[in-house]
């Protein structure tokens, strides 16, 4: 048992104590060999991020704009695809889920120097939008795949319920599928935001160094070896991620509550 | 009739993304790969790329490193996912531990920042070094034998373990659950011991989603840019970062060469895959007889 425990914490640490050195060295102002605890105590980089001076606190802003259209767009094409999947026999089927699917397997850098030429040729490359399109792709599995799952949970007959009393397809969709697809929806989303949020060499390469986002302005902070800098930067990171998570939670989960009061 | 058309109508947005964009950038870099590029006026099929680049011993010892480093860190990432996995079941007496929830941490970190991470500890000047020094195994810095832009990509194979681990555990953990529920309890009752239930019963039925996270964790980082550009040697490259030397090369007539190397990396993981199907149909026909 007492085995057990230790492994258990050793691997715990593992995951953790990294995080935690890198908290340090953001908010040292100096940790030179070969003391192992920070030496002084500063906020600068943590200013130097925030400050509106400098653009970083700009570049954040964008990029969660950049990261929450990729969510929206991807949830929007994989919601009708999930429902099919699910609810409907037909030819093809099995070639469908497989090309879903494949994204997970092709990395995107194949994808996207593949792809870069059209981009430019059809104006897409160095804009917004060509990134956007992009980073829809590796969420496309994992949009269809856990709605995919909840559809087939939960089944279709709420739903027909409702149209035979009377509702309106819109009325279904706002009261029935809506509330009952919404834990779903919040864990999809959640994994796409993410995954567009951290890409970086896609980013770079279909946005041409033109749509800087944060994960493109940390990068050269972290192949620098800019430790402080650096290790500001990716809390500030984290914490946007932790935020945002948190705070759709909370404004979905209210909404959840507020149709479901009613209606279940 | 409308029944049918019905489910292909769902269809088309999303089949807009992945035929529009992801099989037109696999196949303009499939025909690119050949050295069909019109638009640098190529126009004949060949498979003298394919041949150039196979035959190059940068290209073998990039496949090699890549290969190894991806592989070990996967496997090394599965073992202890799981174990930790196993571990944490036996945790949920405690309920709301927080446990449960803060390993899941190092899955919203991005791989450059988990590259940052590795740095942070393994560089010469490094927390582990400066460890070593007060601990007197080393008098300096400069005695410390890096871990990180080593030969052996040990620095690679430690960001992908510490990105992949949590993600095998939280793949594993629910279904672990379930399965542990329904017939672990009946098996210890018949007199197995720990090890026993966990090798003979609970391995054997979650085995399809550790092996299916196996090949998602592998095939990423075995096609990634990201940590071993920051980690990794100059010498030997990932594969990545060999395609991206050829693709940003000045003469546009070097990008097929990047096309073949980066079919050679989608190439692996369709293998990958192939291996997953083959060896549970086996295993199908197998519990079948």
């Amino acid at each position: 048992m007492r085995v057990k425990w230790i492994i258990k914490y050793i691997i715990l640490t593992g995951l953790l104590f990294p995080l935690l050195m890198m908290i340090g060295w953001s908010i040292t102002s100096g940790w030179s060999w070969p003391s192992l605890i920070p030496q002084g105590f500063t906020f600068r980089a943590y200013s130097y991020v925030l400050e509106p001076t400098t653009g970083v606190f700009k570049i954040l802003i964008n990029s969660m704009i950049l990261s929450i259209v990729v969510t929206a767009l991807t949830l929007l094409v994989s919601i009708p695809a999930a429902r099919a999947i699910a609810f409907y026999d037909f030819k093809g089927k099995s070639v469908v889920k497989v090309l879903i699917l494949l994204p997970l397997i092709v990395p995107m850098l194949t994808v996207a120097m593949g792809v870069h030429l059209r981009f430019i040729q059809v104006g897409l490359a160095n804009t917004f939008w060509g990134v956007v399109l992009i980073h829809v792709i590796p969420g496309i599995p994992y949009g269809v795949k856990i709605l995919l799952n909840v559809f087939e949970l939960n089944g279709n007959k709420i739903e027909t319920h409702a149209r035979i009393l009377g509702a309106s397809p819109l009325q279904v969709i706002r009261y029935v599928t809506l509330p009952l697809i919404t834990p779903g929806l919040i864990i999809a989303g959640s994994i796409i935001y993410i995954a567009s949020f951290s890409q970086y060499f896609i980013t770079f390469l279909i946005g041409g160094g033109r749509i800087v986002t944060y994960a493109m302005f940390l990068f050269p902070f972290v192949e620098s070896g800019d430790r402080t800098m650096a290790s500001a930067l990716s809390i500030v990171f984290i914490l946007s991620i932790t935020l945002v998570l948190f705070i759709t939670e909370k404004i979905v989960g209210n909404f959840y509550e507020k149709s479901s009061r009613y209606y279940v | 009739m409308r029944k049918k058309i019905k489910p292909y109508i769902m269809l088309i947005p999303v089949m807009v993304f992945i035929l529009g964009i992801f099989i037109v950038g696999i196949v303009s870099g499939l025909l690119q790969s050949f050295g069909y590029f019109p638009a640098i006026g190529l126009k004949t099929l060949t498979l003298q790329y394919y041949k150039d680049v196979l035959s190059s011993p940068s290209f073998i010892r990039a496949l090699r490193f890549s290969f190894s480093t991806s592989f070990i860190s996967s496997l090394v990432a599965v073992v202890l996912g799981v174990l930790f996995s196993y571990l944490l079941l036996y945790d949920r007496r405690r309920k709301g531990g927080p446990l449960v929830n803060i390993y899941k941490v190092p899955i919203i970190v991005p791989h450059t920042i988990a590259a940052l991470l590795i740095f942070i500890l393994f560089t010469q000047s490094g927390w582990v070094a400066r460890l070593m020094y007060h601990l007197g195994f080393i008098e300096d810095m400069k005695y410390f034998k890096p871990l990180i832009f080593d030969r052996q990509g040990l620095g690679v194979i430690m960001a992908y373990v510490w990105k992949g681990l949590p993600f095998i555990t939280l793949v594993t953990f629910d279904i672990l659950r379930s399965v542990e529920n329904k017939y672990a309890k009946t098996a210890a009752n018949l007199g197995a011991n720990h090890f026993q239930v966990f090798w003979y019963i609970l391995l054997p039925l979650i085995l399809p989603t550790v092996a299916s996270g196996f090949i998602i964790i592998f095939a990423f980082s075995f096609g990634a840019f990201e940590i071993p550009y920051l980690l990794g040697p100059s010498t030997p490259k990932a594969l990545p970062i060999l395609s991206y030397i050829h693709y940003n090369s000045v003469n546009l007539a070097d990008r097929p060469y990047a096309m073949v190397i980066n079919m050679c990396i989608a190439l692996c993981g369709f293998i990958t895959v192939g291996l997953y199907v083959l060896t549970f149909q086996f295993i199908k026909k197998y519990n079948n007889q």
